[in-house]
């Protein structure tokens, strides 16, 4: 859910702005020192950020009338890890910006901290500790994606309720907050479901055909995309 | 499918493609800062009636095209201006609205700040739809390479903007073919699709990577991409017509700071 244009006053535009700089400046080396080392990455990168793009203009189907985006960026997390998602996310959200009239330029600090910092950083963590658990690798995919979006999304409610605080009668900060959470769990709960569904799937259907991609990435080994092979067959 | 119009197109043949990209920039992030700083609706309201024409008749852009635009931020405000009318508080009552046993009442400051951020969120989305109507991507790089933005930052974006066109075009001939199979029929249908979609979109678009790999390695990349720029002129009528407007706008911010509707 991208905050719009103009809609976060002074300092909070700012201040989120200082939030997310540390984290794209760390995404920054990272990138800088994968271009060093494996430059055979960087068509790839780029791709992966196409991928993003086109994955989050595409329509999910949708349950309640509602037009719906996945965000894309959960996947990225699992495949390249939360800081280059970052630096991918704000090249993503700058386009969505500019090209789709979605988001905004001085929001975009916040809309990055939102989906393409606490988001991704959640997936991986997630999906990190689902594989030391061993857990199914679909179902694993399944709750990182999901809680990622879920993530995200109550972020972004945070976001609205701290710029926007009620008074104290109503609840104050707690208020307002509960309020976003509420508002807005009419479209994203749904959204975050079925996004979770979708990359599972896809998940499913790239280890179908190119799984050498994903042993590359270290994101699965050898063995476990061997093990789901011969479950499948 | 995809719905929106890719702006881009739009920008590319727009009416002022000629005036310099840096101006243009200067013109559309200085309305926006404007918008978010002014204390009151009026600045931003004219900020967005001026662009709104500005991107129309002299850009050429389309009026159905523009009002079709308009209509994106829409859901997310409307949602969040319920949210901002009867949870932030002060000022007189004007309104009690009871749901479900509790009592939510509407009052004068709740219902200015929600005027006001109306109106910067429609004076922010019209400023931004003149920079993405008025000036390509490709004018956007060549500022960010004068900014100086790091190489790796700018060659990454530069790439990203080459492989979405040829992803929309996978995606959409993918999709004609699901739909002529009946891939989106029903719910559970539609999910599958949409997943072997994306799936297959990662799939081609890493294919895609590879391929460009070999034919980058081919031409000697050294990891900085060589633009041409193209040199424009700034005008100083064009300088001094957007130094104008921008002092007006903020002329106006600051003129109509105490105004507030109820």
């Amino acid at each position: 859910m991208h905050i719009m244009e103009g809609f976060l006053p002074s300092p909070w535009w700012q201040i989120w702005f200082i939030v997310a700089i540390p984290f794209l400046v760390l995404g920054l080396y990272q990138l800088k020192k994968l271009f060093a080392e494996k430059r055979e990455t960087i068509p790839l990168l780029a791709v992966a950020g196409a991928f993003v793009f086109v994955l989050s203009s595409l329509k999910l189907p949708s349950v309640n009338g509602s037009c719906s985006h996945p965000t894309g960026t959960g996947l990225s997390a699992i495949l390249f890890g939360p800081f280059i998602t970052s630096i991918l996310a704000l090249i993503v959200l700058l386009y969505q910006a500019i090209f789709l009239a979605h988001g905004g330029l001085t929001t975009l600090g916040a809309n990055v901290f939102s989906m393409g910092i606490s988001g991704p950083i959640v997936a991986y963590a997630l999906y990190v500790a689902g594989k030391k658990a061993s857990l199914n690798t679909f179902v694993n995919v399944f709750i990182a994606a999901t809680v990622a979006d879920l993530f995200t999304y109550v972020v972004t409610a945070g976001q609205l309720a701290l710029a926007f605080p009620a008074p104290a009668a109503q609840g104050g900060l707690l208020g307002s907050f509960s309020a976003f959470l509420v508002i807005f769990a009419l479209t994203q709960v749904p959204l975050a479901i079925i996004e979770g569904v979708i990359i599972a799937l896809v998940f499913k259907y790239i280890i179908d055909v190119r799984p050498d991609i994903l042993v590359k990435l270290n994101v699965l080994t050898q063995n476990t995309v061997n093990r789901i092979r011969e479950a499948a067959s | 499918m995809i719905d929106e119009h890719l702006l881009d197109d739009l920008a590319l043949q727009n009416g002022l493609l000629e005036v310099d990209a840096k101006l243009k920039l200067a013109v559309g992030i200085g309305a926006i800062l404007i918008g978010v700083f002014s204390p009151s609706p009026v600045a931003p309201l004219v900020i967005a009636a001026s662009m709104a024409v500005c991107t129309i008749v002299f850009a050429g852009i389309p009026a159905r095209v523009y009002a079709a635009l308009l209509a994106i931020p829409v859901t997310f405000v409307s949602m969040s201006i319920i949210v901002i009318l009867f949870m932030t508080g002060g000022g007189e009552p004007l309104w009690d609205v009871h749901v479900l046993g509790y009592t939510f009442t509407l009052t004068t400051d709740s219902a200015n700040l929600a005027v006001l951020l109306l109106s910067r969120t429609l004076g922010g989305m019209c400023s931004l739809f003149f920079i993405a109507l008025t000036t390509p991507m490709v004018d956007i790089f060549s500022v960010m390479n004068r900014l100086r933005l790091p190489d790796e930052f700018v060659d990454l974006s530069m790439l990203i903007y080459r492989n979405i066109f040829v992803l929309i075009g996978e995606s959409i001939a993918i999709h004609n073919a699901q739909v002529m199979r009946n891939g989106y029929s029903t719910f559970r249908r539609s999910i599958d699709a949409f997943a072997m979609l994306a799936g297959m979109l990662f799939v081609r678009a890493w294919e895609k990577g590879e391929e460009m790999l070999v034919a980058m390695d081919a031409r000697c990349y050294d990891g900085k991409f060589q633009m041409i720029e193209e040199e424009r002129r700034i005008s100083a009528t064009g300088i001094a017509t957007a130094t104008g407007y921008l002092c007006a706008c903020a002329g106006l911010a600051v003129l109509f700071r105490s105004f507030r509707i109820f």
